[in-house]
């Protein structure tokens, strides 16, 4: 069998050239699958993890009739004892931090000019904890307790739209939760910028005790929990579970992948665009491999009459032909995955970035990350393509008429 | 000829090929028998039937009709795997063009058919060690076919077809690719073949020089025995077959 394995090695490089050809080819191959793929996954991680530090959370908690009826005022469905809860999570493995929001809605102005906003009011000290402090265009983020008026982070587009800077006061308008119009004045201390356009033309963030002023309540809407990595989300939820047990509300929790919709839409795309890359490459590769292959088989007829004539059987010429593929499709895999991550190497130290993608207001970077399933993955269906490729030739190969084959030139 | 000690037995073999609309009479009602430790000419000119002879003789092709016996066994009455064994335990073939793997050495390639019969690698070892000496290239074993003289490389494909120590050894126009030297030493070498390991030998040729160490020589003509003729030196090879069977 060694020298079986041997032959079909050195078969592999009788004709170095086409060889080369075919090993860069599906090295080709690989190396683009994973230079794509490694993309974007960076692509999935960042938008994941800025998703989440945008203030999404790992996990959310909230009163679970939140999920059932319709609030009829603001913070109707929201969190009571909402300190108790947060201290029963806090204790837990992995959470970095709990925090306490309330998300509103009303009208802004700047006594000229009023839109529509959708509010967010937070604990800064809590939501920096967790790393989940807002990225500013301008000025500073909330502070935890002012003595004096009461703090504000705008969005980008509120600030172009209402025509307002860093030191400027705005009044918020919004129902409480008794039904009644209420007011309060605040000052810009920051420009957010969310990397979402759309969010940041409605988005204003204040702290939580400005919140419970203007909604005259001292409920939250949920608690939002941080944890030192994503890949605990899991595990932490399932922790999670007996300590919100027996509390005076029933709670209910939500992972972020739960909650993040956007996420999910952009995932699926691109794993859709990937998926068709990765049929368009498996195909390019079984078909310029079986011309390869049918190549060497017309190349060899004689010698394979020769191998026949001398009593090789038949199952064996097939073998042979299948492992010098499969051995190709090895090298190749190998070449492929050295190439494109050297490459992979040199884009991500080159620092480039690619223009804001539709809906984002940031430059890009970009990144190629490492991933080992990808690499393993393309491995295989290179392997698996030349495989599939060499059954045509090798099964016309040891169905040769040997006299036929012994008369070739 | 006495067929009771018969190696290959040819009996009323015809085969047609195939050409459009008709057919193409290769052979035509053969009948001969080879005995054990022959040395046997096929000769005659081009298209008279020489190769598709051989290759019936080597269970590469089948006849129209007719059969061929080897050692007793008619082949045409197998089963392909069969024949395929049967080539590969009784059959040494020599090609006109050598028809070595190229990527394989001289060694290697002399290894092969003890590789597809299974036998152990120290077996293997001894076997090539052996063969290689027996045509005198055991200083040659690890060179690739590129790096042999032509003779070289007739030599390796007869070491390869005695390693297995068949019962019979082919040789379609063995010499045809040699220049004169080369053409008698390879004479030399399966004339010694055959006296000192008694196998048997049967190869097609036109070659005079080959043909006047040949005891027996079957002349074909259009596909038909026109001769088949012993010549004084067959007596010798007779007194060894004899001595062998």
């Amino acid at each position: 069998m060694l020298k079986f394995l041997q032959l079909a090695f050195r078969n592999v490089f009788r004709n170095r050239r086409r060889t080369i050809m075919t090993l860069l080819m599906v090295g080709g191959g690989v190396a683009g699958l994973l230079l794509v793929g490694g993309f974007f996954a960076f692509m999935f991680r960042g938008l994941r993890e800025s998703t989440i530090r945008n203030g999404l959370g790992h996990i959310q908690i909230f009163n679970a009739e939140h999920f059932r009826r319709d609030e009829v005022h603001v913070l109707d469905t929201g969190i009571s004892d909402w300190q108790h809860v947060a201290s029963n999570v806090r204790s837990a493995d992995h959470v970095r931090g709990v925090a306490p929001r309330i998300e509103f809605y009303g009208m802004l102005s700047n006594g000229v000019k009023s839109s529509v906003f959708m509010g967010s009011a937070v604990d800064p000290d809590a939501e920096r904890a967790m790393s989940f402090s807002p990225r500013l265009a301008s000025g500073r983020d909330l502070a935890q307790s002012s003595s004096g008026e009461a703090e504000a982070l705008v969005g980008t587009g509120v600030a172009r739209s209402m025509s307002v800077k860093v030191g400027d006061g705005l009044t918020i308008l919004a129902v409480t939760a008794d039904g009644a119009l209420n007011g309060i004045d605040v000052q810009i201390v920051g420009i957010a910028n969310t990397g979402f356009k759309d969010l940041d033309d409605r988005y204003l963030r204040i702290t939580l005790p400005s919140a419970q002023r203007l909604l005259q309540s001292d409920r939250v809407t949920n608690l939002v929990v941080g944890l030192d990595k994503t890949e605990n989300t899991d595990a932490v939820t399932a922790a999670l579970i007996p300590r919100l047990r027996g509390l005076s509300q029933e709670m209910t929790m939500k992972k972020w992948i739960d909650l993040a919709a956007y996420y999910k839409q952009v995932r699926t795309l691109f794993s859709g665009i990937f998926l068709f890359l990765g049929i368009i490459v498996f195909f390019m590769v079984l078909m310029a491999s079986v011309n390869t292959l049918l190549m060497a088989m017309m190349e060899r007829t004689r010698e394979i009459g020769t191998m026949l004539a001398m009593g090789t059987p038949r199952p064996w010429i097939v073998t042979l032909f299948m492992l010098e593929a499969t051995i190709t499709g090895i090298l190749g895999a190998a070449v492929g995955l050295i190439g494109g991550n050297l490459i992979g190497i040199a884009l991500n130290a080159s620092g480039l970035h690619l223009p804001p993608p539709p809906g984002l207001s940031t430059e890009m970077a970009f990144r190629v990350l490492h991933v080992p399933a990808l690499m393993i993955g393309s491995s295989v269906m290179v392997v698996v393509s030349l495989a599939l490729a060499s059954i045509l030739p090798a099964v016309r190969a040891s169905r040769l008429q040997i006299a036929e084959a012994l008369a070739h030139v | 000829m006495n067929t009771t000690d018969a190696i290959v037995s040819v009996e009323q073999v015809t085969r047609r090929f195939p050409l459009d609309h008709s057919a193409v009479t290769a052979l035509d009602g053969l009948s001969f028998a080879i005995d054990r430790g022959e040395f046997l000419a096929i000769s005659g000119p081009s298209g008279s039937g020489k190769s598709t002879l051989l290759n019936l003789i080597g269970c590469i092709d089948k006849p129209t009709s007719g059969r061929i016996l080897i050692e007793g066994t008619d082949t045409s009455r197998i089963t392909p795997s069969q024949t395929s064994v049967l080539r590969r335990e009784k059959i040494g073939f020599v090609f006109q063009t050598f028809n070595l793997i190229p990527v394989f050495t001289a060694a290697e390639n002399v290894e092969y058919p003890l590789l597809i019969q299974g036998l152990s690698n120290s077996e293997r070892r001894r076997r090539v060690s052996d063969a290689l000496a027996n045509v005198g290239l055991s200083p040659r074993a690890n060179h690739r076919p590129d790096l042999l003289s032509g003779g070289e490389r007739q030599r390796v494909a007869i070491a390869r077809a005695i390693v297995h120590r068949p019962a019979l050894v082919l040789a379609d126009e063995p010499t045809a690719n040699l220049d004169t030297r080369n053409a008698t030493q390879l004479i030399d070498l399966m004339r010694d073949l055959n006296r000192s390991l008694g196998l048997t030998f049967i190869f097609s040729t036109h070659d005079q020089r080959l043909l006047e160490h040949t005891p027996r020589i079957v002349r074909l003509t259009d596909g038909r025995i026109e001769s088949d003729t012993l010549s004084e030196i067959s007596s010798h090879a007779q007194v060894f077959a004899a001595s062998v069977s």
